[in-house]
Order: C-alpha cells, then sequence, then structure tokens
C-alpha cells in the first residue's frame, strides 16, 4: 500500500511524513547522512579521496603536472576542475558530452575555489612566468543519490589535504564546506536531500563556508522565493555542519599519517 | 519606445528597455544598464521535442549567447540561474506539452551582466505574452576594499571588489528567488546586500511599469 | 465588489498585480443586493477564493456587466474552442488531416467535417491547401480539433478557400481589432478597394482583390496599422486612396 501511494502521489506521500516533522528514510528535518571518507583511495593519482553521503559516493582525483604560466598572469598557476556525472550513477544521465548540470556544478566549484581561496594560485608559481603546477581535479560520481555538490566538495577538500606536490608543499588551505537545502512547498526547510527529495522540491540552497565562519557563496539558482529569517536559519546549520566536516577530514587525515 | 530610468537613492545607472524589437520572435526585449546591454528574445510555447516534453508543464529552456565566440561553462552556470529563476516566476502549467525558448544574447558587457540577463529575460518573457505570477528582477551589489557596498557596479568596480553578489527580487514580497556569489564576505554582509536590493528592486520594479505603459500607450 | 478592478479600467497592468473579491463591508440600502459574478478573459486568474491575479501584462478591459479581461500584445496564437483560424494542411493521414494553425501542436481536422462530405463523397484537400475552420476542441491537455462546419451541418462560410490571394501574419491584437463589431480598421478599408478578407483568429489574414498591385496595398496598410495611432492611419489611408502608394 504505502509503496503504491509512493509511486503514484511523490510529493503528497512526502509531505505526509513532513507533517510529523521527519522524512522517508527516517531522519529528521535538520539531520545530515551518514559521511564516510577515504584519502588516498586511487594509488596512481596524486591525490584522491572516496566520499559517501548516504548513498552519494563521489572519488576524487588530483593530477599534477607542469606548465607554463600565462602572459596575463605570470605569478599564477591554475586549478582545473571538473565534475563528471556519468550514466553510470543515475538513469537521469545520458552518455556524450557533459550535460548542463555537470557543467553547473564544474563552475560551481570553480567559483568555490576562487571565492574561497582554498589554494592561491600564486603559490602553484615555481619560477614566475616559466613554470607552474598545473592542479587537475577530477570528481567523478559513482552514485547519485542528491546532494551531490556538497559530495564534491568534500572529495576535493580531502583530495587536496592528501596532495603533495614534489619540493612544494601547500600549506594554505583553508577548509570550507558546503551544505545544501532543498525548499519543500515553498517554506519547509530540509538539508542533505535524496535525488528524490531534490526532483519534488521546489528550490534549492547552497551556503558555503569556510574556517574562519566567512560565507564564500550563497547559490540559489532560482526558484521560490525565500525570506530574510530562512536564510539566517539555514547560514548558522551550514557553519555548525562546516565543523563537522573539518573534524571529519583532520581525523581522517591523522589517521592516514599516523598508518604511515 | 525607448526611455530612461534616472538614478535616484539606491544608485543604479541608467536603464533603457526596448520591448518588440524584434520580427521574428514572439516576445522580444533589449535591456541596457548603463553600458551592459543584453537582447532577449522568446518563442513559445511552441511544438516539443519528445525527449524534452514534460507531462504536466512547459519546457523552459534558455540560451546565453556571449558577444564573441561559443558559450562555454560560465554561460552555462548562468543559463541554469536564470532558468530556474523563471521556472519559478511562470505559470508553466497553464501549456503542458509544450517548449519555451528564451535566448539571450549579451550585447555588451560592462559588469552586473547577469543582472541584465535576468532583466531583459523577464521584460522578453512579459512582451510573449506567457502567464506569469509575479515579476522579477536582477541587482548586482559589490563589496569593495573598503566595505562599502556598489549596486549595479561596472566592470571596472566589479574587478576591484572583494565580493560580488546577484539577486533575484520578486515583485510581490521583494523576496530572494536567486543567488548567485563570488568572493567571501560576512553574514552581516549578506544581509545588508540584500536590503540594498530589495531596496534598488523596487525602482526597477517600477521602470519596468513605465516601460510597459510607454508600450501601451497607444491603445490606451 | 470589484470596486478596485473598476477603478483600474483602461490603465496598463503588469504580472503579479493582485485584487481582492471581497465583498464591501458597507452594504447599500436603496440598491437590490445581488450576488454577482465576475467573468474572467484572457490575462486574469483567480488564486484562492478572493484573490485576483493579473499574470500577462497589458491594459485592463471591462465589459458591461462584470466581464473582465487584458488586452496585450502577444504575437503566439493558443487555441480557444469556437474560435475560427486560418489553417494549412501539412499531412493527410487516413481520416484525418492535420493542420498547421501557427500554435504549439498541429490541430487535427476530420475528413467528414466539412458540407456535404460522406464517406463516398471526400472533400477534394490537398497539402498546402489553406482551410478556414473552427476549434470544437481546444484544451491544454487535448490535440486540437478543428470543423468545416456549424451545427446545422452547413458550411457557412468555412472550409478550403485561397486560389490568387496572399497570406500573411499580423499581430494577434490586430486581428482582434479587425473582427470588433463596427470595426475603425475595416470601415477605413472598405473605402479603398473592393477586396476579399479572410481573418483568422490566429493572426493570420488572406486577402484577394482585383489586381495584385491591389492586394500587396492593403497587406502593407494592414501590417503597418500595428504601430500607428488613429490619426495616423487615417492619413495614410487617405495617401493610399489618392493613389500614393
Amino acid at each position: 500500500m504505502a509503496a503504491g501511494f509512493k509511486i503514484a502521489e511523490p510529493l503528497e506521500y512526502h509531505r505526509s511524513f513532513l507533517k510529523e516533522n521527519c522524512r522517508p528514510d527516517g531522519r529528521e528535518l535538520s539531520e545530515f547522512r551518514t559521511t564516510t571518507l577515504n584519502i588516498g583511495s586511487i594509488s596512481t593519482a596524486d591525490g584522491s579521496a572516496l566520499v559517501k553521503v548516504g548513498n552519494t559516493t563521489v572519488m576524487c582525483g588530483i593530477k599534477v603536472e607542469l606548465t607554463n604560466p600565462l602572459v596575463e598572469a605570470p605569478g599564477k598557476g591554475f586549478i582545473v576542475p571538473n565534475v563528471d556525472l556519468p550514466p553510470l550513477c543515475s538513469s537521469r544521465f545520458r552518455p556524450g558530452p557533459p550535460g548542463e548540470q555537470a557543467q553547473a556544478a564544474s563552475q560551481f566549484i570553480a567559483d568555490v575555489i576562487e571565492s574561497s581561496e582554498v589554494i592561491q594560485t600564486e603559490d602553484l608559481c615555481i619560477e614566475r612566468g616559466k613554470l607552474c603546477w598545473v592542479l587537475y581535479c577530477d570528481m567523478m560520481c559513482v552514485d547519485y543519490d542528491g546532494n551531490v555538490l556538497d559530495a564534491c566538495i568534500i572529495a576535493l577538500l580531502a583530495a587536496l589535504k592528501n596532495t603533495k606536490l614534489p619540493e612544494v608543499t601547500i600549506n594554505k588551505d583553508t577548509g570550507s564546506t558546503r551544505t545544501s537545502f532543498c525548499v519543500f512547498d515553498d517554506s519547509i526547510l530540509i538539508v542533505d536531500p535524496t535525488a528524490e527529495e531534490e526532483g519534488l522540491s521546489t528550490s534549492h540552497l547552497t551556503v558555503v563556508t569556510d574556517e574562519k565562519e566567512r560565507l564564500c557563496v550563497v547559490h540559489k539558482p532560482g526558484g521560490t522565493p525565500l525570506s530574510a529569517e530562512k536564510l539566517q536559519e539555514c547560514i548558522g546549520r551550514a557553519t555548525a555542519r562546516q565543523r563537522e566536516i573539518q573534524k571529519l577530514v583532520d581525523k581522517v587525515v591523522h589517521s592516514v599519517k599516523t598508518a604511515q | 519606445m525607448m526611455e530612461v530610468c534616472g538614478s535616484t537613492n539606491v544608485s543604479l545607472r541608467e536603464f533603457g528597455c526596448e520591448q518588440t524589437l524584434l520580427s521574428r520572435p514572439d516576445g522580444s526585449a533589449s535591456f541596457v544598464q548603463g553600458d551592459t546591454s543584453v537582447i532577449a528574445a522568446v518563442y513559445g510555447p511552441a511544438e516539443v521535442k519528445v525527449s524534452k516534453e514534460i507531462y504536466d508543464r512547459a519546457t523552459l529552456e534558455v540560451l546565453i549567447q556571449p558577444k564573441v565566440g561559443l558559450p562555454s561553462v560560465r554561460e552555462r552556470s548562468q543559463e541554469q540561474c536564470v532558468r530556474e529563476t523563471c521556472e519559478a516566476s511562470l505559470l508553466l502549467t497553464l501549456h503542458p506539452r509544450s517548449s519555451l525558448t528564451l535566448v539571450l544574447q549579451l550585447i555588451h558587457d560592462d559588469g552586473s551582466r547577469l543582472a541584465c540577463f535576468l532583466n531583459a529575460a523577464c521584460m522578453a518573457l512579459m512582451d510573449a505574452g506567457l502567464p506569469m505570477s509575479c515579476l522579477f528582477c536582477g541587482v548586482t551589489c559589490a563589496i569593495n576594499a573598503d566595505s562599502e557596498i556598489i549596486t549595479d557596479p561596472t566592470a571596472a568596480q566589479e574587478k576591484e571588489s572583494r565580493a560580488l553578489m546577484t539577486f533575484a527580487i520578486d515583485s510581490k514580497e521583494q523576496r530572494v528567488m536567486m543567488s548567485y556569489t563570488k568572493g567571501s564576505f560576512s553574514v552581516h554582509e549578506l544581509q545588508q546586500c540584500i536590503a540594498v536590493s530589495q531596496k534598488a528592486s523596487e525602482n526597477i520594479f517600477q521602470f519596468y511599469r513605465d516601460s510597459v505603459r510607454r508600450r501601451y500607450s497607444k491603445n490606451l | 465588489m470589484f470596486s478596485g478592478l473598476r477603478e483600474k479600467v483602461g490603465q496598463v497592468l503588469v504580472p503579479g498585480d493582485e485584487f481582492s473579491l471581497e465583498v464591501q463591508e458597507t452594504l447599500s440600502l436603496t440598491e437590490p443586493l445581488k450576488p454577482e459574478k465576475v467573468l474572467l478573459g484572457p490575462g486574469l486568474k483567480r488564486r484562492g477564493d478572493r484573490k485576483l491575479l493579473v499574470v500577462k501584462s497589458g491594459v485592463l478591459r471591462h465589459k458591461q456587466p462584470h466581464v473582465f479581461w487584458v488586452e496585450n500584445h502577444q504575437r503566439r496564437y493558443v487555441p480557444a474552442k469556437g474560435e475560427t483560424v486560418i489553417g494549412i494542411i501539412t499531412v493527410k493521414s487516413g481520416d484525418v488531416f492535420k493542420l498547421d494553425f501557427g500554435g504549439s501542436e498541429q490541430a487535427s481536422l476530420s475528413y467528414l467535417a466539412f458540407e456535404g462530405a460522406t464517406k463516398r463523397n471526400r472533400p477534394n484537400v490537398q497539402v498546402g491547401d489553406l482551410v478556414f475552420a473552427q476549434f470544437i476542441v481546444a484544451n491544454q491537455h487535448m490535440e486540437p480539433e478543428l470543423v468545416c462546419v456549424d451545427s446545422a451541418g452547413r458550411a457557412n462560410g468555412l472550409g478550403v478557400f485561397g486560389a490568387g490571394g496572399l497570406l500573411f501574419s499580423v499581430s494577434l491584437g490586430l486581428v482582434r481589432r479587425l473582427l470588433r463589431p463596427r470595426s475603425d480598421v475595416l470601415s477605413d478599408l472598405q473605402k479603398l478597394f473592393p477586396c476579399e478578407l479572410v481573418v483568422g483568429m490566429n493572426g493570420r489574414l488572406w486577402v484577394k482583390a482585383s489586381s495584385v498591385q491591389q492586394t500587396l496595398i492593403i497587406c502593407n496598410l494592414l501590417q503597418s496599422c500595428e504601430t500607428m495611432t488613429t490619426a495616423q492611419r487615417q492619413q495614410l489611408f487617405r495617401r493610399a486612396a489618392q493613389g500614393a502608394l
């Protein structure tokens, strides 16, 4: 009965749960799914990480190469992020060139790197105007169950921590974490949405904060309008999540170091 | 049909707008903010490809064309922002199984381009006579090194800024429909920028109303 | 009731404007109290029980007793039941013809929906023919359907037409102006040349005058009418009558 109801009236099905302040998978409205992190999982990459947020799985590999800096910016290296959403991860993606969502995600990650100054591109310069590093950060979604941007950022962050450049070390990392929200029926706010919840909601909001609790990105690509109070609530929740993730990444990095 | 909106307390550059300037599309508009200029064209409701058909509402497609070259990843992410904003204000369920296409051609970029895209899109959708539940407008705010907030910045002001935010504001309750930010800023600064944008949106909506009135003046 | 709406008649509205349909708190003792019904035309939508929402930009119009609509300059046609349009036959498939009428999908027209048509006696209709037809099914959820007969089975002006004339498109606003009873544009045109004119609600016009030159003049005059005031138009028509064009 319940299964039939879920298929026939997905929106009503979710609404009946939300009325009781819980969600179909047993979470509360502002509860995240379990996040697991594994770093250094790809031995051939210069840095890598595997993140699972519930069922959503994202793999990030970083490849480091030497190149010539641009004439316009002789003192800067490059970071080239790329998000791949292959047909493997969900039936909604088709084979072929990257779709709008993948391209928008890549641009979003690039914006986050630039805004949060996770890595100063100046630090990637080896000799001004002659030689610099380029970091190819490929994020591949293995299983798509919503909130893929969150997972991408965590994976990227962990993989960057895992990356070591020969003779040049990057230590200026400032952790940044993002939190995704979904707005249901114009008024109910839920965090860490699953793919199903993403499809049914009327609006999405993403907040990226850094260690110093400054905001890096407040990204809301359209959808139903949001009042200032709701926005404030989201930001508060995002900073709390940032601390959790920071702890998780530090713990994993530390455990890897002690294991070596 | 060209007209200009003078700057009042919140400083916006001079605005200009012309509707129905193209003969082929079902609705078109050009929008000028200072030296930034965009032309928007809307086709629809028209026949939809079977692969893109949605059974209970119209499919909206947004295409952004840069001044030179092919659309890149940056255009894609802006397309997504404009599309989702339009989807929220249009009553798409009134035209199920049809397609709407919105083409935005950048004519000149002198800062605040995403805001200008949004404004041109809104005027073109209105011109095409598509049913909308409310209007929306785009406002860009830049925070410069001295922590001053500049609304509707030029390209030079954008370059010098520490943080840049673009909001889409709806006409009904002046709430934030879309936000796109760059650079880092505090929560307080964010709230200040939203408040300033909401104030600026009042001027823009008044400008919308004046341009539409001008357009229909021959039929009064 | 509707006083807020009445005040705005003749003014320009934009999407998002709201009106309340609340019953007035003070009741008039002299006027008889009747339950009033409001009829909403294009551009107005009911939101909930007591709210009225404007969804298109344009001029608010009113007709007695309580008919309201927004007049706008839309160019894309959306079919409505009972309206007559000019369509072009695109496909002949079995029992139905497919017609392009400028909307979001093609309309179907049964071969039996012509005057005097039977299973044996099929109408002579070819791909590319112009048809003047009326919608009997037109809603957002179903394929639109046209007929070329009225309820009594008579053609009544509907059917295949269009040998030797010229088909062109104008805005939907101009078409409605032409079809208005005692239309000013049409009466000006009548003084000019004798001509045949077919007006489709979908913005298509078909004209045939005694010579190709006159047909073209009428076509150009009508197309330029859209952006002119009454005085400008009358001046243009006078010049055309003097043979200046």
